[in-house]
């Protein structure tokens, strides 16, 4: 074991907190699935504490157990596009300081994120969902009283829902569009 | 640091052996007993005279001297008493199963009541005494494996056996991850393997991404209740129908006929396996009501065999998918195919697996002794600080193979770590107090994959105390989880605001007290291991 590696393990430590993962792996934010495999490996090789096994000094190797764990932390985020991706808005962000850890709320905001946008898609509730996808389906072929039924059922069960209430003013505008051209029809 | 030495054990259901690399540098070797046995039964005899019988000699016992003699331990070590495997082994086993304090397991043998991990380290005794022999010199230290499957009680307890035995366990490794490198160390190859090991009570896949020295397991499945007991108990139930409508009697009903009929169901199997065809004969296994002496007689063919155990061998496929698609990898991927445990030189195995993978499986590789072997490599490497310097060193990058969850309300949980998450690890959470005044935090934490509780293995509860008190949501609690480089967890918990570390205790886990491991480690210093005769 040679003292300068001893400083730089002893430095890594310190300075641990003020890393983000980029930085534990030693790679650019850009760096490639591959390049982060190849770097988690070298990491690997350098601090894993296996290699210090049988070193006698406890306080040393509780040092490299830190940094390996965050190696392996580091690791687990940024082979993960999605926890990559969150991850990486957030060290960008303005917040970064509180950030450098992917924490479980940002795991959390990974998945409500995931859930709100199929949410979104379909309705929260089983029968706002069911007259919604109605309303599609009346949207579909055009039948726009249909379509309102639908999507007034559908804002019964969730009043809040942004996406039901955006189908339905665009429902009503087709509806007053068309009821103007009939009035003018029934004019002339 | 050279003069010591350290042994790899691989810790079997029904087999154990032991490995070592002797010297600096040079290759492993399993170390055989003073009859050249390379593999023991992992079995414990309970002699007269006080002292035990342990390996291929005790296996006798399991039918002269059924009540006192212990095999397959490792189904029930670090389980639960109400567990659905506990009560499968009370149903078939000879030996006595009783309940221990917080729903833990102890064996009775005469007036002694044991826990499980004083019966492994027993074996373990025995695997140190070899070793010493083989070796001639002293031995203290050992890595021991167990299944990649097993969950952080039984790890635990494992460990807890080495040490009762004497040794010192500088690590717990995953069997397949000790075969991977067994095949891999010093070979500088860049592959993706599958360890298919299908072992006597545990069928386990990992699978690894070999990068020259680095092991890097990329996900790992299994199945605890799955091995070669299993086709076994096949052969034994064909054979006890068969006998049950001949004769009108249950030879299951009798727990001496039972060991007779297991005996005759392993001794079968293999036979199939390797001639193709078993004649069965155990020559006056029971007396009719009338008094007559009835032999069992039987002839199993390869087919008959193959049927009544391709549902068991379908089932480890499904556990093959699940690991590669954890991996996200799909069986063409794999360069190599490695397989691990006795059951595995069935042709019914080979074969399937031959299908599955579409590639022929490594030979070359001894099924039975490839996994002390990667043991050993390990154990040596990590006595020697030097490694890296020699081109001796190998890095392996084991992972967790179950998901680390905490209790929440309502029988529910909820995730902390991953299943497949690179270990060590580590992983903070932050609790609050819900009542003013709290000065206690209890939290309860699992393993497994289900998000109701009562679907997960409870590890323990823990209760943090000593913490500042306040107003309820005032206060912070910083719990931390760590997973270390054996698989077991460890919880620490920090007040957020003070910085003040709490204290913890851990109730209702099934595992040993340091109280109970020194005194059992005492008790297990004064056991005499017997030496018989040779086995047949």
């Amino acid at each position: 074991m040679d003292s300068q590696f001893q400083i730089e393990v002893e430095s890594l430590a310190a300075a641990l907190d003020q890393l983000d993962y980029f930085g534990v792996l030693k790679i650019p934010q850009t760096a490639t699935p591959p390049e982060i495999k190849a770097a988690y490996y070298r990491e690997s090789r350098a601090y894993h504490p296996d290699r210090f096994a049988a070193y006698p000094d406890e306080a040393f190797r509780e040092l490299v157990g830190r940094i390996y764990r965050r190696v392996n932390e580091a690791y687990t985020v940024l082979r993960d596009d999605k926890k990559r991706a969150k991850y990486v808005q957030d060290v960008t962000g303005p917040e970064r300081a509180q950030k450098l850890r992917f924490t479980e709320a940002g795991e959390a905001q990974v998945k409500e994120e995931q859930k709100r946008k199929l949410e979104e898609q379909l309705g929260m509730t089983p029968n706002g969902r069911k007259f919604y996808a109605a309303a599609l389906i009346e949207l579909e072929a055009e039948r726009w009283e249909g379509a309102q039924r639908a999507l007034k059922s559908a804002l019964m069960y969730e009043p809040s829902n942004g996406r039901f209430k955006e189908a339905l003013a665009q429902v009503e505008k087709e509806l007053e569009k068309n009821r103007n051209k009939g009035d003018q029809f029934r004019i002339k | 640091m050279s003069d010591d030495i350290a042994v790899g054990i691989d810790l079997g259901t029904s087999y154990s052996a032991v490995a070592a690399v002797a010297e600096a540098g040079g290759s492993p070797q399993v170390l055989p007993n003073e009859w050249g046995e390379r593999t023991h039964a992992s079995c414990v005899s309970f002699l007269d005279d006080g002292s035990v019988l342990v390996g291929n000699n005790a296996k006798k016992n399991i039918i002269t001297n059924a009540e006192n003699t212990i095999y397959s331990a490792k189904r029930l070590i670090g389980r639960f008493y109400f567990s659905d495997e506990v009560k499968k082994a009370q149903a078939v086993m000879p030996y006595r199963i009783v309940e221990g304090p917080n729903n833990s397991v102890r064996l009775q043998v005469k007036e002694k009541v044991l826990a499980v991990p004083e019966v492994s380290a027993l074996v373990l005794k025995e695997m140190k005494a070899i070793a010493e022999t083989a070796l001639g010199r002293e031995v203290r230290k050992a890595v021991v494996t167990c299944p990649a499957y097993f969950n952080d009680n039984q790890r635990q307890a494992t460990k807890d056996a080495g040490r009762i035995a004497g040794l010192d366990v500088l690590r717990i490794i995953n069997e397949p991850t000790a075969a991977a490198l067994a095949y891999g160390f010093g070979k500088d190859i860049s592959q993706k393997i599958c360890v298919y090991d299908l072992g006597g009570g545990t069928f386990d896949v990992s699978i690894l991404e070999i990068g020259k020295d680095v092991f890097e397991v990329l996900s790992t499945a299994g199945d605890t209740y799955l091995g070669g007991d299993d086709f076994d108990d096949r052969i034994m139930t064909w054979l006890a129908d068969d006998f049950l409508a001949k004769y009108g009697l249950d030879l299951r009903q009798n727990k001496f006929c039972l060991q007779m009929l297991k005996e005759a169901g392993e001794r079968a199997k293999i036979e199939v396996g390797r001639d193709g065809v078993a004649e069965i004969l155990v020559p006056g296994i029971c007396q009719s009501p009338e008094g007559e002496v009835i032999d069992l007689r039987q002839k199993l063919v390869q087919d008959q065999f193959n049927r009544m155990v391709m549902d068991l061998v379908q089932r480890t496929f499904k556990v093959c998918d699940e690991a590669l698609q954890s991996a996200r990898l799909t069986a063409g991927d794999v360069d190599a195919v490695i397989l691990v445990g006795g059951p595995t030189r069935l042709p019914i195995v080979r074969n399937s697996v031959r299908h599955y993978f579409q590639r022929e499986p490594m030979t070359g590789i001894d099924p039975d002794e490839v996994v002390s072997l990667g043991a050993a490599i390990q154990a040596h490497a990590l006595l020697n600080t030097q490694a890296a310097e020699y081109g001796q060193a190998s890095y392996l990058l084991d992972v967790t193979p179950l998901s680390l969850r905490v209790g929440t309300v309502g029988g529910f949980t909820e995730k902390i770590i991953d299943k497949n998450t690179p270990i060590p690890i580590e992983k903070s959470k932050t609790f609050t107090t819900s009542r003013d005044g709290q000065d206690r935090v209890k939290i309860r934490v699992y393993q497994g994959e289900s998000n109701r509780a009562d679907a997960c293995e409870l590890l323990g509860e823990f209760e943090f105390t000593g913490f500042r008190i306040g107003y309820r949501g005032e206060v912070q609690i910083q719990v931390t989880f760590e997973i270390d480089s054996n698989g077991i967890v460890n919880v620490s918990a920090t007040d957020v605001e003070t910085g003040q570390k709490t204290s913890t205790t851990i109730n209702l886990s099934s595992g040993l007290s340091e109280d109970d491991i020194q005194t059992a480690m005492i008790h297990n210093a004064d056991i005499e291991l017997a030496r018989g005769g040779r086995a047949a």
